[in-house]
């Protein structure tokens, strides 16, 4: 293993640079996350990797190969190198190249944002997740299962056209799902960028809560209802949005947001934002995949779609210019932001006739990419709203309808706003409460 | 990096966790390569190489286990890590409501490979370029009778290779090749489109791509897609007859079958990520389905995608009979969860890559095989639908409640395949489908499939299938 990453990209493209690339990125990261497991109120396993993963491009003569090494060892490195150029010369050349830009640029780690608390908590986790389970018990999740992750990366840039430099990042989340009588069951979620905002106890008070208030739950009819979406459910929503928006998956036809550019796809009140870097965001560089600076770049303003996300090759093929998205293959948000709007909680379900409040939801999945149509099945706390006024927890329902419907169908924002990463939502998202009219829920039908 | 080299650093690992207090230690030095070709609407994307290939250690250490994980492959590191692993494991021992013990399953001693009859590492990205520009020729041809605005195809070569050791006595060294294909299709007529998704996928070397049929198989499916575009009509309403393909009987066989008969999201180890499940620890013996609702997950089957006679915790994987006539006979279980239940490990414990725990899985799910011929099944249908393929899917976390939405679907009247359907909506609880079941053909099928669990999530490979099978009085919906 090479001591320093720094040396590991040099080597990675001092060597292709010599077997006569046009261009070469190495980019290497070291990860170290520390994660608790627990379930039942008991621990299952607590678990720390340590990692370094060399990332290369390689391009010449219109050619293009990417590859990614877990072997950083010198000799090994320069073998995967010859390697990959053998490979690069058997390609055949493709229609879509981009270089890499002549000037070289020279990246320094973010100071605002980098938690350092984080890179040192190790066994307090347990106690953390303690004081989530405790919290939840007291407000009616008699078990409860979960996990906390503390996770620090540093990603380190080099190219050949001598761009470099250095960032890092550190976020701790907790997931963590209650269960009261009858299987009911509630979801919390906290994610901070710092170790000072982050608040199991708060997360552990909304699962058992959510929990107690599911015991009676009954299935609902099948029909249209206005839904309120909490963070939790709208960003994992977004999040694909967030997917659509890549220009790999326009060209691939597998997006919804296919031929609209310019065109309203939301209502009004729904922006859209991707960030590079952001104060408390959970993710994100100051460069992307081929040393291109990141940045903000507004997806949806007022409902109208502004940008795909590019990279330099998505870029060049539909005359723009690179966002900073770039990923190993596909262009990908760094961290999104839905606009907040003026509503408070409270206000919209006084708002609402007929409605469902839902907290959390897994399993989306589409009927066909290329029009939006999807269903996802809500889980936790779920319940129904006659009159303003929540009245009975529901299970056993299901949303089926389409991206775009949903979207331009919202009809208030919440001002407030939170952060959500977890198993559902890879792309931290900072998410307001949503809510839509005329969604359609399905339920089993025997 | 060679997997013979690193062998004495698993034993060296195991040594160390003892010496730390660790009563019970595990090392898996883990190595995944693979090249892999991507084609969108016929032009090449960058080609890929990935080599991953590090260390996972497992421990018991009072009680609590622990896992950590690197690819920093010297001794000073793997000790500094071991040591730190027991160390965390014993500190979260405050959390442990009740000591964790694996079961008494004979240790395995045994190198076991996939059949591989053309080597994979014949698989280059040339070759697999290759073999994606001919699968793209046949797309565009005039013969498919659509356009396929949309044509996303990759191809995959892989090599799995693994050497695992713990300090009960088990030593397994394996090796398994796979061929992967990916793709999806978009078909554009009259402003409308469908679109396909295609998985392919088994163990074994570059055959793997003549036994599967691809170029074939996948003009076919582009060739449905026009069909179903052009032709497709409403689907009956009301409570008729269903028959599920093999590609049907499958997915559902492994989404509320298989995963709800995982014994740690019984237990609620998975209940935060994946869900729970609405089996109990107790419901072995509870009938969930008519006589002929057979369903088993067999690791041992040769060529399949989840082809692993030895599982990662160095136990024998053996056939599991999840429902037999009717009834739930017995769960997917690894070490731990068998001690609790005081059963034997039945071996579906697989991780997959060094920097994750293993973790119950499915291997290849499937319904077991009927006596009929598909005729036979349709010749009981009077009105009814059939499923050959499926696009949208999901189930809730109990797997309890599940919807399958046709794609390619055919009307059934008088016991004859009429014409395609639009969009059948199979929206049903698992009791009900399984229930349901009247009769299953001979015919056996499986598709390939990437299934997720665990936190990290881990996406692994299975195979799902089984025969056509008959759902006698099904209320159907449609999108």
């Amino acid at each position: 293993m090479i001591g320093l990453v720094g040396a590991l990209n040099e080597l990675a493209v001092s060597t292709a640079k010599r077997l006569g690339v046009d261009d070469a990125v190495a980019l290497t990261s070291q990860g170290n996350e520390r994660m608790v497991r627990f379930a039942n109120n008991s621990l299952t396993v607590t678990k720390n990797t340590k990692e370094t993963e060399l990332y290369v491009y390689l391009g010449k003569d219109r050619r293009r190969i990417v590859a990614a090494t877990s072997n950083p060892d010198e000799s090994s490195v320069r073998t995967f190198i010859k390697k990959l150029f053998d490979s690069l010369q058997s390609l055949p050349k493709g229609p879509d190249y981009a270089s890499l830009p002549e000037k070289a640029r020279h990246y320094k780690p973010r100071e605002e944002g980098y938690d350092r608390k984080i890179e040192a908590v190790g066994t307090e986790l347990s106690e953390l997740a303690g004081e989530a389970i405790e919290s939840a018990r007291k407000n009616g999740g008699e078990r409860s299962a979960g996990a906390v992750v503390a996770s620090v990366t540093t990603s380190s840039i080099l190219t050949s056209s001598g761009t470099s430099g250095r960032d890092r990042g550190a976020s701790i989340t907790l997931n963590i799902r209650s269960f009261s009588q009858n299987d009911a069951s509630g979801h919390g979620l906290s994610c901070a960028s710092k170790l000072s905002g982050f608040d199991p106890a708060e997360a552990g008070k909304r699962a058992g809560e959510n929990a107690k208030k599911m015991v009676d739950a009954k299935e609902p009819e099948a029909g249209d209802y206005e839904v309120l979406m909490s963070p939790t459910v709208a960003s994992n929503l977004v999040d694909l949005i967030g997917g659509f928006s890549s220009a790999f998956s326009v060209d691939a036809g597998i997006s919804y947001l296919v031929d609209k550019l310019g065109k309203k796809v939301a209502s009004e009140s729904f922006s859209l934002s991707d960030h590079g870097r952001m104060n408390g965001a959970l993710d994100g560089r100051v460069f992307d995949d081929e040393g291109i600076p990141t940045r903000t770049t507004p997806i949806i303003r007022e409902g109208v779609l502004e940008n795909y996300l590019h990279n330099l090759t998505t870029a060049k093929k539909s005359g723009k210019v690179s966002t900073g998205n770039a990923g190993t293959i596909s262009p990908h948000p760094w961290n999104l932001e839905v606009g907040k709007g003026d509503s408070s909680y409270d206000e919209m379900v006084k708002s609402m006739k007929r409605g469902v409040i839902l907290t959390s939801n897994w399993y989306t999945r589409f009927k066909n990419y290329r029009t939006g149509e999807f269903s996802t099945v809500p889980r936790d706390g779920a319940y129904l709203v006659e009159d303003g006024r929540i009245t009975q927890g529901l299970k056993g329902l299901r949303v089926s309808d389409s991206l775009e419907r949903i979207f331009s169908s919202t009809r208030l924002i919440s001002k407030n706003r939170e952060w959500i990463e977890w198993w559902e939502v890879d792309t931290p998202t900072l998410c307001p409460w949503v809510l839509v009219d005329g969604v359609k829920i399905t339920r089993a039908y025997e | 990096m060679k997997l013979e080299e690193l062998k004495d650093l698993a034993d060296y690992a195991i040594g160390q966790a003892r010496t730390a207090g660790a009563s019970y230690a595990e090392a898996r030095i883990h190595g995944a390569s693979g090249n892999e070709s991507l084609l969108k609407n016929g032009e090449p994307e960058p080609a890929v190489l990935v080599e991953s290939f590090g260390i996972g250690v497992r421990v018991l250490a009072k009680g609590a286990l622990g896992f950590s994980a690197t690819n920093s492959l010297d001794r000073r590191s793997v000790k500094q890590l071991t040591i730190g692993t027991v160390k965390m494991a014993k500190s979260a021992g405050v959390l442990l409501k009740k000591p964790l013990a694996f079961d008494a399953s004979k240790p395995v001693k045994k190198k076991w490979r996939a059949e591989e009859k053309q080597k994979i590492e014949g698989g280059d990205v040339k070759w697999l370029g290759s073999l994606l520009r001919e699968i793209d020729g046949r797309l565009t041809s005039e013969e498919v009778g659509v356009k396929l605005p949309g044509r996303f195809l990759t191809a995959e070569a892989s090599l799995e290779e693994k050497y695992y050791v713990n300090s009960d006595g088990a030593r397994v060294e394996s090796r398994v090749p796979r061929v992967h294909f990916f793709g999806i299709l978009t078909a554009l007529e009259n402003g409308e489109t469908a679109q396909r998704m295609i998985q392919q996928g088994e163990s074994g070397g570059l055959e793997v791509v003549e036994r599967l049929d691809l170029v074939k198989r996948v003009e076919r499916e582009a060739k449905t897609l026009g069909e179903v575009l052009r032709k497709a009509t409403k689907p009956p309403e009301g409570t008729i007859d269903v028959v599920l393909s093999p590609e049907l009987s499958g997915i559902a066989a492994h989404e509320s079958v298989g995963h709800p008969q995982e014994a740690d999201r019984i237990l609620g180890r998975e209940g935060a990520q994946a869900g729970e499940s609405y089996l109990k620890r107790d419901s072995l013996g509870l009938k969930i389905g008519s006589t002929e609702a057979n369903v088993s997950d067999d690791p041992n089957l040769p060529n399949s995608n989840g082809f692993s006679p030895v599982d990662d915790e160095g136990v024998e994987g053996k056939k599991r009979r999840l429902i037999q006539d009717g009834y739930i006979r017995e769960f997917l279980q690894n070490r731990s969860t068998a001690a609790e239940l005081e059963v034997t490990s039945n071996g579906a414990s697989r991780s997959v890559a060094f920097n994750r725990e293993p973790i119950i899985r499915m291997s290849n799910t499937f319904v077991e095989p009927g006596e009929y011929t598909l005729e036979e099944l349709l010749k009981e249908v009077k009105l009814g639908v059939y499923f050959a393929s499926f696009t949208e899917w999901n189930i809730d976390d109990k797997r309890l409640n599940q919807r399958y939405v046709g794609l390619e679907a055919y009307l059934v009247e008088g016991g004859e395949l009429k014409g395609l359907v639009k969009a059948p909506v199979l929206e049903i609880t698992t009791p009900k489908l399984w229930g349901s079941v009247k009769a299953r053909s001979r015919k056996m099928e499986f598709e390939a499939a990437t299934c997720g669990k665990g936190d990290p999530m881990q996406g692994i490979p299975v195979w799902t299938g089984g025969p056509d099978t008959l759902l006698s009085g099904i209320k159907l919906g449609s999108r």
